[in-house]
């Protein structure tokens, strides 16, 4: 604890040195931060408090917390907007007005958490619990950390009396998790004209985090600006069965696993957008040694063979240069003394923008070459289709200017030296919503995660105090950054 | 039942009486009574719910089938009912013989599966004839072959004969699952009141039909051992966004490749050896060489792959392992933690459970891999029982002579064919004992509309008829002298 306040104090001091023209009318600096970092730790606290679970939980009571938060802080009621389908998940939206001199930034985070059982958990998963450094709660990265973060900024900016050049509206989400549609989806096909903007800046880019960090100490700094889509396919033989006394060659076990196989020595062709591109030529600049040539050598035309397979052993690596496919689940057999009438595998993808997930599932059956398994397309709501939708994953959102200048202003600021890398999220976020209405869209996340202990979704989900005020701070800076011209 | 077959048991019928006429003649009527005898007991039998659910009750039976051998003259201290359940006593009964040999035991489970009367046609429950077969749950497996058994001794009894050896018949529960209540505790309990030279199961049908044309007579005389394995494959997880090659599933299947190539060793016994001897007699002219070629020492190789082309053949020759049940993962998006099948064995007698498990690691040749044995019960445990399925004796003459002869007579093209079940019936724990066990029911059934277990179970009535005959007069003859 004491080394991360150290820390945070630098960070704020080098802030105070670097942003120092901007901030000149702030009425004190240290003492605003020190006031921001508490009213941030409060909402933290008051947010993990609500569960708001696809099961038990309640996202409306968040979302009403959160409204009236704005409220009383003098926000007029028609700018916050509490709605929503469905009783238990209804989202809040609210609007900080600037001069209007360019389009509004859209800032989005989801409210909803994914289960947690008190027994599985060290600490009660909906107590914020400071220990030993961390926040300890379900949702402290993913992500009501950057919920608190953009509340408390949008409640600062009000009470100074801010006034940017564009309006910066916040909606704060349900059904992020899970669940259906009653969220950013929601939103964008019921009410565009409160959410539309010039582009949207999404505070769960990286499952609620862009720095990535080694025992605390920063490495690079994230900016999603595309994400693969998710795709689930379920494989099925079947076979006549009989008794386990007399097994055949032909047996439905036998033949999924062998199909297993097939798709497990299968790698999917290599494959750069601009913004993997833009990650492996800005990461070689960085990095040293090997793997710095590596990531320069398959940014050339012919990529190097080498490289890759050298490159691709790294996982997170791997899955940034082409679509992902891997057998998450197994089924088979209905009684230990009878032959398999039935088997069955869930295959899950991550599908490279361009692509569509039909394709892919065209893709895993030639792969398979067994026209006595077929693939199937399982969709959210666990659906079954003999295809896959032909859309294709969205293009990557072009890096802005207006967005990326500021960020690596403010990055440089509080953390002199770290990389701005554009970066492809492995996972899906309701950035998806906002692409396809249009509106480019970036996961900015100032709160930085140790590489080998992101716990999004498992037990004792927790994100280092230091990480989270300094996130803070960044946070605040960035929206000021963004909108001061 | 066709009307063909129907003739043919007729025909059958006129045989018995002319061969056997210059036999001790069993009267005419006494045939007649038999089979009105044979058929209320089933029907009695197949009334009485005797699943392993809370609405069965094997005691129920035993007593009813108790009653039925005090009404016949059966002194009460030769009829026990006996069991450590309430709801699962076993019936022992015994007729005195001349104890010129020791006794021959009997043994017919009465427990039966379940069946809902919502899957049926008719009520399982009730016995039901129909077109020339009787239906109910447990016609075949098998209150039709108990009361063929009990028909017999009561007629014996009746007909005031003395064999020349005590005749035990064990009427007997958890054959099908429940526990250990039948057999086993019979056995370990009261081993003086079952002790016998031999044992002969009526738990499975003999009179194997294709087309509706009788294949030969089998003569069940050994048993693989079953046994089922768990494999199990752990990790340590993870998103699926980012797959990493250390995988449960792929470690798994990996196992699971290596394991459906892998063969257990050709090895003969006592009695697959007599059944390919005798087989080959009937088969076809390819097929009887290629026994004949995988009994010469060494045995032919591409005989024994041909062979082994067919499921059954497969699994006379060999032990066999096969995957049966899968299951992996815990959400379509997380890596997964954990990936188990099960394999389930059927091991040739001479080989334990624990040597089979060891293979299957060996095979299977990843320590990511754990195999472990799992018991009927549902326990897991790191290791399997040593012991070692009974290895079957040379075939008893005094058991095959006279059914070798009364198939003879009753079906004059048919031979009889030791064979070795796949397993597992409570031919295990007699064998295990030291009795050697034999099992047949003179039953017509063709294999492939075997409804044991199933839904419409049934068996012919002209051949229920007829295995009643015919077993009382096998029982005549085996203790004749």
């Amino acid at each position: 604890m004491p080394l991360c306040t150290l820390r945070f104090a630098v960070a704020t001091l080098f802030t105070t040195l670097m942003a120092g023209a901007a901030l000149a009318a702030d009425r004190s600096g240290a003492a605003a931060d020190a006031a921001a970092d508490r009213l941030a730790h409060e909402v933290f606290g008051q947010l993990i408090g609500i569960n708001t679970t696809d099961s038990a939980g309640n996202v409306t009571t968040a979302a009403e917390a959160m409204a009236q938060r704005f409220l009383a802080a003098g926000f007029p009621a028609a700018d916050v907007v509490v709605a929503g389908p469905e009783e238990r998940k209804k989202n809040l939206v609210v609007r900080l007005r600037g001069t209007g001199k360019h389009r509004p930034v859209l800032l989005i985070g989801h409210l909803d958490v994914v289960e947690a059982r008190r027994e599985d958990w060290s600490t009660d998963p909906f107590q914020l619990v400071e220990k030993d450094g961390y926040f300890y709660g379900r949702g402290v990265l993913d992500m009501k950390s950057g919920d608190a973060i953009m509340v408390a900024a949008l409640l600062r900016l009000k009470q100074e009396g801010y006034r940017g050049s564009r309006d910066i509206i916040l909606a704060l989400t349900a059904d992020e998790e899970g669940g259906c549609c009653n969220g950013v989806e929601w939103l964008v096909r019921n009410h565009r004209p409160l959410i539309d903007a010039e582009f949207a800046l999404n505070h769960d880019g990286v499952v609620g985090y862009s720095i990535t960090s080694d025992h605390g100490v920063p490495q690079q700094f994230a900016l999603s600006a595309t994400e693969k889509m998710y795709g689930d396919y379920q494989l099925t033989v079947t076979n006549r069965g009989g008794h386990s006394s007399l097994p055949r060659p032909d047996n439905a076990i036998y033949e999924l696993a062998a199909a297993l196989l097939n798709i497990n020595r299968y790698t999917f062709p290599f494959e750069l957008n601009d913004i993997t591109r833009g990650y492996f030529e800005r990461m070689a600049t960085v990095g040293r040694g090997q793997t710095a040539a590596d990531m320069r050598a398959i940014t050339r035309t012919p990529p190097d063979g080498e490289a890759m397979a050298r490159l691709a052993r790294d996982p997170e690596l791997n899955s940034m240069m082409r679509t992902t496919c891997v057998a998450t689940r197994l089924e088979g057999g209905h009684a230990n003394n009878a032959l398999a009438q039935r088997a069955q595998a869930v295959v899950n993808c991550r599908i490279l923008p361009g692509h569509s997930k039909e394709e892919v599932r065209q893709e895993l059956m030639r792969v398979l070459n067994d026209p006595a398994i077929t693939v199937r397309y399982v969709a959210d709501d666990g659906a079954i289709s003999d295809t896959a939708p032909e859309q294709r994953a969205l293009p990557p959102s072009p890096l802005l200017p207006q967005v990326v200048e500021p960020l690596e202003r403010t990055t440089a600021a509080i953390w002199p030296g770290l990389p701005v890398v554009p970066f492809m999220n492995a996972s899906a976020t309701d950035g998806i919503y906002t692409r396809a209405a249009g509106i480019p869209t970036y996961g900015v996340a100032g709160i930085a995660v140790d590489r080998d202990d992101v716990r999004a979704h498992g037990r004792d989900e927790r994100v280092r105090v230091a990480s989270f005020y300094t996130g803070n701070a960044f946070f605040y800076r960035y929206l000021r950054a963004l909108t001061a011209q | 039942m066709t009307a063909g077959s129907c003739v043919r048991a007729a025909a059958a019928a006129l045989l018995f009486t002319a061969v056997s006429a210059a036999a001790r003649a069993p009267a005419a009527d006494g045939q007649g009574a038999s089979n009105a005898l044979a058929r209320e007991i089933l029907s009695q039998l197949i009334a009485i719910n005797t699943t392993d659910s809370p609405r069965g009750n094997v005691t129920t039976a035993a007593e009813a089938m108790a009653q039925r051998l005090r009404t016949a003259g059966f002194p009460a201290d030769d009829v026990h009912i006996l069991g450590p359940s309430d709801r699962k006593k076993n019936l022992v009964v015994r007729l005195r013989g001349a104890g010129q040999h020791k006794p021959v035991l009997l043994i017919g489970h009465l427990d039966v599966v379940e069946a809902r009367r919502e899957d049926w046609s008719t009520d399982p429950f009730q016995l039901v004839e129909k077109d020339g077969d009787f239906y109910g749950r447990g016609t075949l497996d098998m209150k039709g072959p108990d009361a063929i058994m009990l028909a017999s001794l009561i007629r014996l009894k009746q007909e005031g004969f003395r064999p020349a050896r005590d005749i035990i018949l064990a009427l007997t529960a958890d054959e099908e699952g429940g526990g250990a209540n039948g057999v086993q505790w019979l056995l370990e309990h009261h081993r003086e009141l079952v002790d016998a030279q031999f044992v002969l199961s009526g738990d499975d049908y003999s009179v194997l039909t294709e087309n509706g044309q009788p294949l030969f007579f089998k003569l069940v005389a050994s048993e693989k051992v079953y046994a089922d394995f768990q494999l199990r494959v752990t990790n340590k997880g993870g998103h699926s966004s980012e797959p990493v090659p250390d995988n449960a599933i792929y470690t798994l299947t990996r196992g699971l490749d290596r394991l459906a190539a892998w063969e257990f060793p050709f090895e003969l016994n006592a009695v697959t050896r007599e059944y390919y001897r005798r087989l080959a007699e009937i088969e076809s002219p390819q097929r009887a060489a290629d026994m004949r070629a995988i009994l010469r020492d060494p045995p032919d190789g591409q005989a024994l792959a041909r062979l082994s082309e067919d499921a059954q053949d497969r699994s006379i020759t060999r032990t066999t392992c096969v995957a049966t049940r899968l299951e992996a993962g815990h959400a379509n998006n997380a890596l997964p933690q954990r990936a188990e099948a099960v394999v389930n064995c059927r091991i040739l007698p001479g080989h334990s459970p624990e040597e089979v498990r060891q293979r299957l690691v060996q095979v299977l040749a990843d320590p990511a891999i754990t195999v472990r044995y799992l018991a009927s019960d549902g326990t897991l445990l790191a290791e399997a029982p040593a012991n070692r399925g009974f290895a079957p004796p040379p075939l008893a003459p005094e058991v095959l002579a006279p059914l070798d002869q009364l198939v003879a007579e009753t079906w004059p093209r048919l031979k009889v064919i030791p064979a070795m079940a796949a397993g597992a019936s409570d031919a295990t724990y007699t064998s295990a004992a030291g009795l050697p066990t034999y099992t047949f029911s003179p039953l017509t059934v063709d294999p492939n509309d075997d409804r044991a277990h199933g839904r419409d179970e049934r068996i012919g009535v002209a051949s229920f008829y007829q295995a009643t005959e015919f077993f009382y007069r096998y029982l005549r003859r085996l203790t004749a002298s």
